[in-house]
């Protein structure tokens, strides 16, 4: 799978994708979806909810367990991937462009994205 | 500190994800819990389950020893069969569930969780008071390996073995020039075979295992597809769905109790009583309606009431919807058939009672 430019990675393992247009793309990094081994199902939110940065947004449910997954910034759901929804196996194949969970409006300062990391620098820390 | 198999090196060369269990560091998949799954329902995998535990038992009372520790009836196990056996405590809970196998008369092996072996152990010594026998725990000395599936038995006899043995019996056999213990059981719902192998052979078993099962397509199999496999057929997990607080009895297990059994032995009495009469709680499978999955530990409700717990949940990789097994207030009315509800993240999901095991079972092989 290709990694996207202009991602940026949460320590729980989330990106978050600037679209340019003033909305986000939150999904699992690359690594968090091997992680998790096979996804079999996902709970996503609501267009119109509104999240603070940290909050659980989405549970996944892998074959072993429940994981929770964390707003890398505050904000609204404007989209979410009812591909994914359908079929959670997107997420192993490829977690970014086919994989993706929701679409936000960002509602925080962008400060927030402060302790994001560059997926180079995520990389890293992982080692 | 975190024990390792003699297999150990052989899973990371493989690429499993290791991770602690029982306090062994063990392979939970190598490429994915699905298709390994799949790979032991339809084809044959082989399996590390070296972190059990062996435990001889020899001496002329070896006999009325086990008789003592477990409700099922040794004297009436024959030469070279195996018994699927509980250790109650005084009050009917479980230390542990075991296999014992006649090996010889007065010669038992008893093969018991890894997570259990020193209580087992513990409470052994302490039942033996006044009775000629000795208990020895092999575990370090021995590799366990399972080899599960329907192409299991074409495997074993490419590779020499005598697979010409019934379902839960063992035999001092050879396989590829080894002397082994071979059993027929296993702990997936489908035929196989449980190779027990001195540690310093296993490395070389299992090579030629995996060598000589690509015609049949063997895969090695983690933990993660050991549960799987296990909860569709059924079977119950120590620590998930037994613990000492809970009887065969109530874990749906009076099918593995013998009533006439004259001998007395730890928990007699609750365990008969219940027999009888009856229990408060008792162990059901369910599936869940939607595609939400049951954990263990979730709430169970019923009309509005909370009743019972949730010991496993997950998926059925072969139905393809999600299962479980739980413990609930034992009322008519909570039977197959019956909607109950699981509290999953705050909400209720339904889930319909039906009858365990989930996915037929295919181990019971007569040869003779």
């Amino acid at each position: 799978m290709n990694i996207p430019e202009n991602i940026l990675c949460s320590k729980s393992h989330e990106f978050l994708q600037d679209n340019g247009d003033g909305t986000y793309t939150v999904g699992l990094t690359d690594y968090a979806v091997e992680q998790l081994g096979d996804i079999v199902f996902l709970e996503l939110p609501e267009v119109g909810d509104e999240y603070s940065k940290g909050d659980t947004f989405a549970t996944i449910e892998s074959v072993k367990a429940a994981s929770e997954i964390y707003m890398p910034v505050s904000g609204k759901i404007v989209e979410i991937n009812e591909k994914v929804v359908d079929s959670p196996e997107l997420l192993n194949e490829d977690s970014y462009e086919q994989g993706w969970l929701v679409k936000i409006e960002a509602t925080g300062d962008e400060s927030e994205q402060n302790d994001l990391l560059e997926y180079e620098d995520y990389k890293e820390e992982l080692e | 500190m975190t024990k390792e198999t003699y297999l150990h090196d052989k899973h990371v060369q493989l690429g499993a994800r290791m991770v602690d269990f029982a306090g062994w560091h063990m392979p939970v998949q190598y490429t994915s819990i699905i298709e390994e799954h799949k790979t032991v329902r339809e084809n044959v995998g082989l399996f590390d389950v070296s972190h059990m535990g062996e435990v001889f038992v020899t001496g002329k009372d070896a006999e009325k020893f086990l008789n003592k520790i477990v409700p099922q009836d040794i004297s009436k196990l024959a030469y070279e069969k195996a018994v699927y056996c509980q250790l109650p405590n005084k009050k009917g809970g479980l230390i542990d569930d075991l296999i014992i196998y006649k090996l010889g008369i007065d010669w038992f092996l008893i093969i018991c969780n890894a997570s259990r072996i020193d209580e087992d152990l513990n409470w052994m010594v302490r039942n033996k008071r006044g009775l000629n026998v000795k208990i020895d725990n092999q575990s370090h000395n021995y590799s366990l390996l399972a080899i599960q599936g329907p192409r299991a038995v074409d495997l074993m006899n490419k590779m020499g073995l005598n697979t010409h043995q019934d379902s839960f019996t063992i035999k001092l056999s050879e396989i590829c020039g080894l002397k082994v213990l071979a059993s027929r059981t296993g702990y997936t719902g489908e035929d196989g075979f449980e190779i027990l192998v001195e540690n310093e052979h296993s490395e070389y078993l299992w090579d030629k295992i995996l060598e000589d099962g690509k015609e049949f397509g063997i895969k090695p199999i983690g933990l993660g597809a050991r549960d799987t496999l296990r909860l569709e057929a059924a079977l119950h997990l120590y620590g998930n769905d037994l613990d000492e607080n809970t009887t065969p009895v109530e874990a749906g297990l009076s099918w593995s109790i013998p009533k006439e059994k004259t001998a007395d032995y730890n928990g007699k009495d609750v365990i008969m009583n219940q027999l009888q009469n009856g229990t408060d709680k008792r162990l059901i499978g369910f599936k869940m309606l939607d595609k939400s999955i049951a954990r263990h530990e979730y709430d169970v409700y019923f009309n509005g009431e909370k009743v019972g717990v949730v010991t496993s949940g997950g998926v059925s990789p072969v139905l393809g919807t999600n299962i479980g097994l739980a413990y609930v207030k034992n009322i008519k009315e909570i039977c197959a058939g019956a909607v109950i509800q699981v509290m999953i993240r705050e909400k209720l999901h339904d889930a319909e009672i039906v009858k365990r095991p989930f996915v037929p079972k295919r181990n019971i092989i007569r040869v003779s």
